[in-house]
């Protein structure tokens, strides 16, 4: 693991609290995890979201490393049709990815009282619009370019004005 | 606050700072014993009490309390209220979104495309529920989205289709 400040801070402190226990806790992560499967997008708050993706990586990790089906992976996703999903979908998608097989991304804080710190979480390869484009640079666009030189020639100008 | 309360007050005080000084000196005279006894009224008149100590001791300890020596002066009030510290902070992490010019923070995805995407999402999700029927019910193939006049790849070959009457968003790109 790498000594960033967060994990220095952290003094060795792994996971954090949340719900009425940690029973409650496993419980409410096991839903997001359902949910994520199931929806391959979903929208919590920052933390939740940022603790799920520890366990979704690890079950994704544990079902693309081994080849017979492993019967911890029930206890986390507990709907019949979405084992069959994990293993027929799921995992050739995702065995082939180098890098992590989620995305989270922060959105803007949630509309009620609370106004929480939300994010977004979703598995890559998933068939819903992206959620980041990438702009093509408009610098290059005539209307751009012309502007620029108007610019340029309007800061000349006034440069030569008051000299 | 009557006025034999208040003499009462001043009288225990008057003791206990005597007491205190002698103790300074050092003249411990644990044991009580009167210099002189006279009969009848002593010097302060002595009255009955019955209350609390918890009343006497605040009563007591009034004259140990901290307050304000000066009144502060509206410079220093100024300086205290106007230090950085206590000014709200400026934000340097706002900038304008590429694709819409709304401005956005830069580690925050921008809310008017996000909003874009979540409604695109959701009517999506709204056709798959349609055509699974029931609750878990969901099949175990990919899914892939077609607009209008799109027919499905060589690559789509097993899997569900999901059919969007509208033209293909131009920020929703076909890989």
């Amino acid at each position: 693991m790498r000594l960033t400040l967060p994990v220095l801070i952290a003094h060795g402190r792994y996971g954090r609290r949340m719900g009425l226990g940690p029973e409650s806790r496993i419980n409410m992560l096991r839903n997001i995890l359902t949910g994520l499967v199931r929806h391959e997008r979903i929208e919590t708050t920052w933390a939740r979201a940022d603790e799920v993706r520890i366990y979704a990586e690890k079950v994704s990790d544990m079902l693309i490393s081994f080849t017979r089906p492993l019967f911890s992976c029930f206890s986390l996703v507990q709907e019949k049709d979405l084992v069959h999903k994990l293993f027929k979908v799921l995992v050739p998608r995702l065995g082939s990815e180098q890098r992590g097989y989620t995305r989270l991304f922060q959105i803007p804080n949630r509309d009620s009282l609370d106004r929480a710190k939300m994010a977004v979480l979703e598995l890559r390869g998933n068939p819903f619009p992206p959620l980041v484009t990438r702009q093509p640079d408009s610098d290059g666009s005539l209307l751009n370019q012309l502007l620029r030189g108007y610019r340029e020639e309007a800061t000349r100008s006034r440069a030569a004005g008051g000299d | 606050m009557s006025a034999t309360g208040l003499l009462d007050v001043f009288r225990r005080s008057f003791f206990h700072l005597e007491s205190r000084i002698l103790q300074a000196i050092g003249f411990n005279n644990h044991a009580v014993v009167p210099a002189l006894s006279v009969q009848g009224p002593g010097i302060f008149p002595q009255l009955h009490r019955n209350e609390e100590t918890e009343e006497h001791s605040l009563l007591d300890n009034i004259f140990w309390m901290a307050a304000p020596k000066k009144r502060r002066t509206i410079e220093v009030n100024r300086c205290r209220r106007r230090n950085p510290q206590k000014l709200i902070e400026i934000k340097t992490n706002i900038e304008p979104c590429s694709g819409c010019g709304n401005l956005k923070q830069k580690h925050v995805l921008c809310g008017f495309c996000y909003e874009k995407v979540r409604r695109e999402t959701a009517i999506i999700r709204g056709q798959i529920q349609a055509q699974e029927g029931k609750p878990l019910n969901n099949p175990a193939v990919e899914t892939v989205v077609l607009y209008e006049g799109e027919k499905p790849a060589d690559t789509d070959a097993g899997k569900r289709i999901v059919e969007r009457k509208r033209q293909r968003p131009s920020w929703f790109t076909q890989y």
